[in-house]
């Protein structure tokens, strides 16, 4: 086997500038694409479960059209398709000592706006899970609808919805290096470059693998921490089914 | 129309798709009253009481409480459906307890109880709280403040549910089964609550099944069946004397 010890281990230990770079580029990616996909996600959700037959409709769409095509023809078609028409050009954006590329950009808006259409089912799944009853009380009380979301059926959809939501930014971590294909140099696109120079394919793409799997371990010792923390001392929601025998079989 | 009518509630029909579970009922309640809605299963009781804070819409006849019309506004005489914030403030006047209790999962007895007044009232959070416990005092359940739902018996939630709806400040207060989910040996609690709440003078709807409350209790009885009121008057006149056959087959079905 033609394998270079010493070649992946300084790759993994003491990867290159632009290699930290690349992981960089990742974080802050998926981070601030996925904070905006719950955002836009829930005008999504609210607008499918509005009663405003337009609004429901338009989200519907929305989610329909974002859900049957894949990510990588949306992150071309928001940056390349959408210059090539003339109808949106990412400019880079220049504040102080920081440049915010164009494709890093439209890599980060393709990312949300993908993210925004599975977090809404995920929303609309958490509220309708929420009892009946909760929504009524809060009504007779006198609770307008903003306030009732607000106080009493989000923060209960929230314990609900916690662990399809860590699932969801485990895709988004790797999701990423999708946004290799318009030039935005995440760890993928770092490794390619190197690659092409080295031909160290096997070393250097177990390292990127071995990035990710940090990554995304990482994030399952805060999600495992969060689930006991919201759980904790406030055995609030009746546990729905999905938690409850998740519980059991810890 | 005299000022003393609290709620009061003319030709209203429902219907439930084919089905009309009220039929052009008409239903008015005084200040101070205790009124107890009996009927079998299906009778439309619980229609009629959630039809009193919109909680159900009406197809006919109108709901007026405190002099407000509840759920629609007149524009050139005709009745259209008012906006959800303004039927959110018609509410405020009128607390429910449910059948099911319905206390906030997320938060424990004393937010449960503060929360309403805090963000709909006005109240600072010092004095909503401190106006919570004297309220879970009054339900017999001051050292239960820090309780989650979850932590609490059926009793004991209803009682804090109680405590929820009269934090408002309500001027009636609707009960819809309140004691049928209950196990037996806490519906003595619960009923020991309202009874206190009755002499109290507070205006009270009830639909409930206990006869021993509604004789006890209620200034007046009201029956229906089949989505009319049958039969109304003083609970020893309906439960002593009742004229309608439909209300003699309940009481023969019930107290036997």
């Amino acid at each position: 086997m033609n394998f270079n010890w010493p070649y992946f281990w300084a790759q993994l230990i003491t990867p290159s500038g632009a290699f930290l770079q690349g992981l960089g580029l990742t974080i802050i990616m998926s981070v601030s694409a996925q904070l905006l996909g719950f955002i836009i996600g829930l005008g999504v959700a609210f607008g499918r479960m509005s009663s405003n037959k337009y609004f429901s409709f338009l989200a519907a769409t929305y989610i329909w059209i974002i859900r049957g095509t894949p990510l990588l023809v949306q992150i071309v078609f928001i940056y390349t398709g959408l210059a090539a028409a003339g109808i949106l050009r990412f400019e880079d954006i220049t504040i102080g000592d920081i440049t915010f590329p164009g494709n890093l950009q439209a890599g980060i808006l393709a990312l949300a706006l993908n993210e925004a259409a599975y977090m809404a089912e995920i929303y609309r799944a958490g509220i309708s899970a929420v009892d009946r009853g909760q929504f009524e009380a809060a009504k007779a009380l006198g609770m307008p609808p903003i306030m009732l979301m607000r106080y009493i059926v989000l923060p209960q959809a929230f314990r609900i919805i916690l662990l399809p939501i860590g699932n969801q930014f485990n895709i988004m971590l790797k999701n990423t290096t999708l946004v290799s294909v318009i030039g935005v140099s995440e760890m993928l696109l770092v490794t390619e470059t190197i690659n092409s120079a080295t031909f160290r394919t096997f070393e250097l793409y177990s390292v990127l693998g071995i990035y990710f799997l940090l990554l995304t371990s990482l994030w399952n010792i805060f999600m495992a921490w969060a689930e006991r923390h919201f759980a904790l001392g406030r055995p609030a929601t009746k546990s729905p089914p999905a938690l409850a025998a998740l519980e059991i079989a810890k | 129309m005299s000022d003393n009518l609290l709620i009061e509630a003319t030709n209203i029909d429902k219907w439930f798709g084919p089905v009309k579970v009220l039929d052009d009922v008409n239903f008015k309640v005084k200040r101070g009253e205790v009124v107890v809605l009996i009927g079998p299963s299906g009778s439309g009781k619980t229609t009629l009481l959630r039809c009193i804070n919109h909680l159900e819409t009406v197809q006919n006849g109108r709901v007026v409480v405190n002099g407000k019309l509840i759920g629609y506004r007149e524009r050139n005489g005709r009745l259209v459906s008012d906006r959800e914030a303004n039927i959110a403030v018609q509410r405020r006047d009128v607390g429910m307890v449910f059948q099911r209790f319905n206390l906030f999962a997320n938060m424990n007895a004393l937010e449960n109880i503060s929360l309403a007044p805090q963000l709909l009232r006005g109240t600072s959070k010092a004095d909503a709280q401190a106006q919570a416990r004297i309220l879970l005092a009054r339900v017999g359940l001051p050292e239960k403040e820090a309780a989650f739902p979850v932590e609490l018996s059926g009793g004991q939630q209803q009682r804090v549910a109680i405590a929820r709806a009269l934090a408002m400040q309500p001027a009636v207060l609707l009960f819809d089964e309140p004691t049928s989910a209950l196990d037996p040996e806490m519906v003595g609690e619960v009923l020991s609550v309202m009874r206190d709440l009755a002499s109290t003078g507070m205006t009270m709807v009830v639909v409930t099944h206990e006869m021993g409350f509604a004789r006890q209790v209620a200034d007046r009885v009201v029956v229906m069946a089949d989505g009319k009121i049958i039969e109304e008057g003083p609970p020893e006149q309906i439960f002593s004397h009742p004229s309608h056959p439909k209300t003699q087959s309940l009481l023969a079905a019930v107290l036997h």
